[in-house]
């Protein structure tokens, strides 16, 4: 399936009609680089069309040509048959081309209705008037199930719901062109569907739809044609319909990529993590935003609480951890000691690992360079530091060590600014950080939100390593594949609450999402620990 | 094994960011002067009685700073108290810098500065000469105007720390309260500390009257009698001590993390609480230093009556750190130029037809463009950021041209050959194959070795 030559620009399809977007020969460098490789990407009107690539292919970069945030130094765009240039986002806009971008454009103190109407406020004399766009956005969201509510502030939604509020955005513009950058990497998976029937619904309407993904099952699922990239280069062009999910992932990836986790069964050992009847208050409404949940993790296994984003696991991990305060009542036992009441510090060097859920709020200092982000929970120790001076040669070294094992990629090496590192290696760096710190428990929240299954490959392996040597392992995730693949038990989280507990061996995805919809629930034993 | 640090790439020098940081702070001190010459000339222009010539003139006396001062003997002793008057302003320069670098704002530097002097002259003024060896009445009165300093900056960062009050709200509350609390403490004593005896009514009794001033170890005479005196080495030893703790200590570690992304230092299990107490106190200590510094050289009149007005040597703290970027190293310069170009200023009036308001004027453009430097440096960092991120990512694949992400070396060789021909990497086809497998040491570590 390997196509390896970069083919000429296909030839117009037997419509008669010109592309809508027709991306031809893009070439755009960088210094030293060239991050788009003579691509031609070819828009029909009302289609799905995904653009695939793992991270670094250069999706973003085309993407950001078509925006207008780059200027290509080869190629053209055409639009309609009829060449254009694309200065700014502004242009793009004018053209029809919406956006929903992968990080969100989102003032976080507005409400959401205020973000859809900014920058086309309707007004009379200055005075807005947001009821008659109120309603507008009430229909939208309506009509495309985008379930938000038009008045809460941004700040005080969950991720998933930005995520819609960004997609209104884009509708509410009456955008002809609409680009998906990886926007299913937050949603749940009855949202996926969701956005799925969406896209197909938009598709019919004839607006066409770009997608940018590097999730196999969904392109399969929705997309109409998918061209794939692989380092900058142009890689083909296929009907979905003619491939299979492995011809894709071989085009993207350039070799078979293993699908489900290699893991022997979980050897159980002691209980690591005993988690009694906590309890945190929610910041949004008067209800617990987790109440009453016990749960256990044992040395050796991984334990995975599935669930709708939204539903507590944000806070329960927050509350688990130490970020935020549990309610009185709470007891966390982590390996025999009780660490309700204990710092952060002391969580952290007493055996709890924590990848965070969001890595540029939590996991990173943006504007330190990747090894003081590699010794951030670490600086304070005897290795790293004689007399309240921290040693920078050992800092380097460990972190040099570090970049080695987990294949953490940067442009300057250890002194890479964490900021200008991509996604996939940001990430990357904390779970070696988190790793490779002496850990009884991992607390693991969407490892692997965003990245491309090379990477996923990895830390997936990495996960079931640490099991495997010992440690017990809570994942959170929002992904069925994921949890299904990498999980011992699953705990199913609704409203807050655990309502079901599974063997990933006798379930099925659809039955978890009945529970993790709210429709099904178990009468659990407190305290968890056996299997169901 | 790899060597990264060979891997590791130069920085152009110019995209270095202590470069980029004193690119833009040159541009703003351009600017300012830019549009003081602007408005000089416009005076020129639109005045009957000054010739056009007089705005050149004018601006080259500004640029020359103590130079203007003439022959040479004036143009030492303008240097030396150039430099004496530099001493309270790196201080509070310092002080708002420290805070910038933890993500808070001290405003409070004056309030600070004004606690620091009333501590400073109450000790040094009140403890009878002879009693003890002024030396030592010199280092409790340093003392204690460090120590008001830093209970006056440990208000805001409490009420900061505890309550997340706002702490530009606090520190401006806290100045007019310093401001009221020196006012009110000397005028309550006034027998005791006003100079009555050389009828100035408005100011303290200089300190050197106890006996208590600073050592100059001959830095007076060295600028021909000038004020300046040891404080100026203190200053920099401070700076220099301040800019080792922020960058190499596990302390400046935890405050830099702490105002770069004040989440991430709370998951790390940092004490970001603790820490922006102890920002603002330390803060606030380096203002009340800057002040003691100023009031113990013994031939200084402080003016009491401070009710209305607040120092603007604590305010000028602001520009002289926004101009260094925050460096604690770069505010000892910034602070001297921002008086060198007040020195000039000085000798307008004497001069020339302009009166001295034109260099506060300058000044105040340049504090203006101040404002901008940390927005033209985001602005050069943002340029290359973009097209580094870009790089980096599409860098990758240059640097290993050959590996995908995990890949062993038994897949790769049993893998199709991809498009690419081997050696098309930067380098030589060796080259190319040792990073391959160097870099497939984790992928294979774990999988156990011949798969």
């Amino acid at each position: 399936m390997e196509n390896s030559t970069n083919l000429p620009a296909q030839a117009p399809g037997p419509e008669k009609e010109p592309y809508v977007i027709e991306m031809r020969n893009i070439t755009k460098e960088f210094p030293g680089i060239i991050a788009n490789d003579n691509i031609t990407l070819q828009l029909r009107r009302g289609e799905i069309h995904a653009l695939l690539g793992e991270n670094g292919a250069g999706k973003s970069t085309l993407m950001s040509v078509l925006f207008g945030l780059y200027q290509p130094e080869k190629g053209e765009i055409y639009k309609d048959g009829k060449k254009v240039t694309i200065n700014n986002p502004n242009d793009a806009n004018a053209l029809g081309i919406g956006m929903v971008h992968q990080h969100f454009k989102l003032v976080d103190v507005f409400s959401v209705l205020d973000n859809i109407i900014l920058g086309i406020e309707p007004n009379t004399l200055g005075f807005l008037r947001k009821k008659d766009a109120r309603k507008r956005v009430l229909e939208l969201s309506e009509n495309y199930g985008l379930n938000v509510d038009p008045d809460a502030l941004v700040e005080d939604i969950t991720v998933g719901m930005q995520q819609r509020t960004e997609i209104l955005k884009m509708l509410y513009r009456n955008n002809e062109i609409l680009i998906f950058d990886e926007p299913t990497a937050v949603l749940t998976p009855q949202e996926i569907t969701e956005l799925m029937h969406i896209m197909k619904g938009l598709a019919a309407e004839g607006k066409s739809i770009l997608f940018i993904s590097h999730k196999l099952n969904e392109i399969m699922e929705v997309a109409d044609r998918c061209t794939v990239l692989r380092k900058g280069k142009y890689i083909g062009t296929v009907d979905i319909a003619d491939v299979t999910k492995e011809d894709l992932s071989a085009m993207m990836v350039g070799r078979n990529v293993k699908f489900a986790v290699d893991k022997d069964d979980a050897k159980p050992g002691k209980v690591m993590l005993d988690v009694e009847h906590l309890s945190v208050k929610s910041r949004i409404h008067k209800k617990n935003a987790v109440n009453d949940v016990s749960l256990q993790v044992r040395a050796g296994e991984i334990v995975c609480i599935a669930g709708i984003d939204g539903n507590g696991q944000s806070e329960f991990v927050a509350a688990l951890t130490g970020l935020e305060k549990a309610e009185p009542g709470s007891k966390i036992v982590l390996d025999g000691e009780d660490v309700t009441r204990k710092s952060i510090r002391y969580k952290n060097t007493h055996g709890m690992s924590h990848i965070p859920e969001d890595r540029h709020k939590h996991g990173l200092v943006l504007d330190y360079t990747l090894q003081e982000n590699i010794v951030l929970q670490r600086y304070f120790e005897k290795e790293f530091q004689t007399g309240g001076f921290i040693r920078f040669d050992k800092v380097r070294e460990y972190a040099e060590l570090l970049i080695e094992k987990f294949d953490v990629r940067s442009g300057q090496g250890a002194l890479t600014p964490a900021r200008s590192m991509s996604g996939g290696n940001q990430q990357k760096a904390i779970i070696a950080r988190e790793l490779d710190r002496e850990h009884k428990l991992l607390v693991a929240v969407q490892p692997t939100r965003g990245l491309d299954v090379g990477a996923i490959e990895f830390i997936h392996e990495q996960i079931v390593t640490s099991r495997d040597s010992g440690s017990a392992v809570l994942l959170i995730s929002l992904e069925l594949d994921e949890v299904m693949n990498l999980s011992d038990r699953i705990l199913v989280m609704y409203d807050g609450e655990i309502v079901g507990e599974f063997d990933p061996k006798k379930t099925t995805v659809e039955e978890l999402g009945l529970y993790m919809a709210g429709a099904k629930r178990q009468d659990r034993q407190e305290g968890g620990g056996d299997n169901a | 094994m790899r060597n990264q640090a060979s891997e590791t790439k130069k920085v152009p020098f110019f995209r270095k960011p202590a470069v980029q940081s004193i690119v833009a702070s040159l541009i703003c001190v351009l600017g300012g002067l830019l549009v003081g010459f602007i408005v000089l000339l416009l005076m020129a222009v639109f005045s009957k009685d000054i010739p056009v010539s007089e705005a050149f003139r004018g601006i080259l006396i500004v640029l020359s700073g103590p130079i203007a001062a003439g022959n040479p003997k004036d143009v030492l002793f303008t240097c030396g108290n150039m430099l004496f008057t530099a001493t309270p302003l790196i201080m509070t320069g310092l002080s708002v810098a420290l805070a910038f670098k933890t993500g808070l704002f001290n405003i409070g530097a004056p309030g600070q500065y004004l606690m620091g002097a009333m501590g400073s002259l109450l000790v040094a003024l009140s403890i009878p000469q002879g009693t003890m060896p002024a030396a030592l009445i010199w280092i409790l009165a340093f003392l204690a105007g460090t120590l008001l300093g830093v209970l006056w900056g440990a208000i805001p960062g409490f009420f900061k720390a505890k309550f997340n009050v706002n702490e530009v709200i606090v520190c401006i509350l806290t100045n007019w309260i310093a401001a009221n609390v020196v006012s009110w403490v000397f005028y309550a004593n006034q027998e005791k500390f006003v100079n009555i005896a050389e009828t100035k009514t408005n100011f303290i009794k200089k300190t050197i009257s106890n006996g208590v001033s600073t050592a100059t170890f001959g830095l007076d005479k060295l600028f021909a009698n000038s004020y300046l005196d040891v404080s100026i080495v203190i200053v920099c030893v401070i700076a220099v001590l301040l800019y080792v703790m922020l960058n190499k200590t596990t302390f400046g570690y935890e405050l830099r993390a702490c105002g770069y992304n004040r989440n991430a230092a709370k998951y790390a299990g940092m004490n970001e609480k603790r820490n922006i107490l102890l920002s603002m106190a330390i803060a606030g200590g380096l203002a009340g230093c800057g002040a003691a510094l100023w009031c113990l050289n013994g031939q200084q009149d402080f003016k009491w009556n401070t009710y209305q007005s607040l120092p603007n040597v604590g305010f000028n703290g602001i520009p002289a750190a926004l101009l260094a970027s925050n460096n604690p190293i770069g505010v000892i310069f910034s602070a001297i130029f921002l008086r060198y170009i007040d020195t000039g200023g000085s000798y307008l009036p004497g001069e020339t037809s302009f009166n001295e308001y034109v260099s506060q004027l300058i000044i105040a453009v340049i504090i203006y463009f101040a404002g901008f430097s940390k927005f033209i440096k985001d602005y050069l960092k943002k340029k290359q950021m973009k097209k580094e991120t870009a790089a980096t990512i599409a860098g990758d694949f240059v640097k290993n041209p050959e590996r995908p992400i995990g890949q062993t070396a038994s897949e790769q060789s049993a893998a199709p050959p991809p498009e690419a021909p081997a050696p098309a990497g930067p380098g030589s086809g060796e080259e190319t194959a040792e990073t391959a497998s160097a870099a497939d040491v984790p992928a294979e570590g774990k999988d156990g070795d011949g798969q």
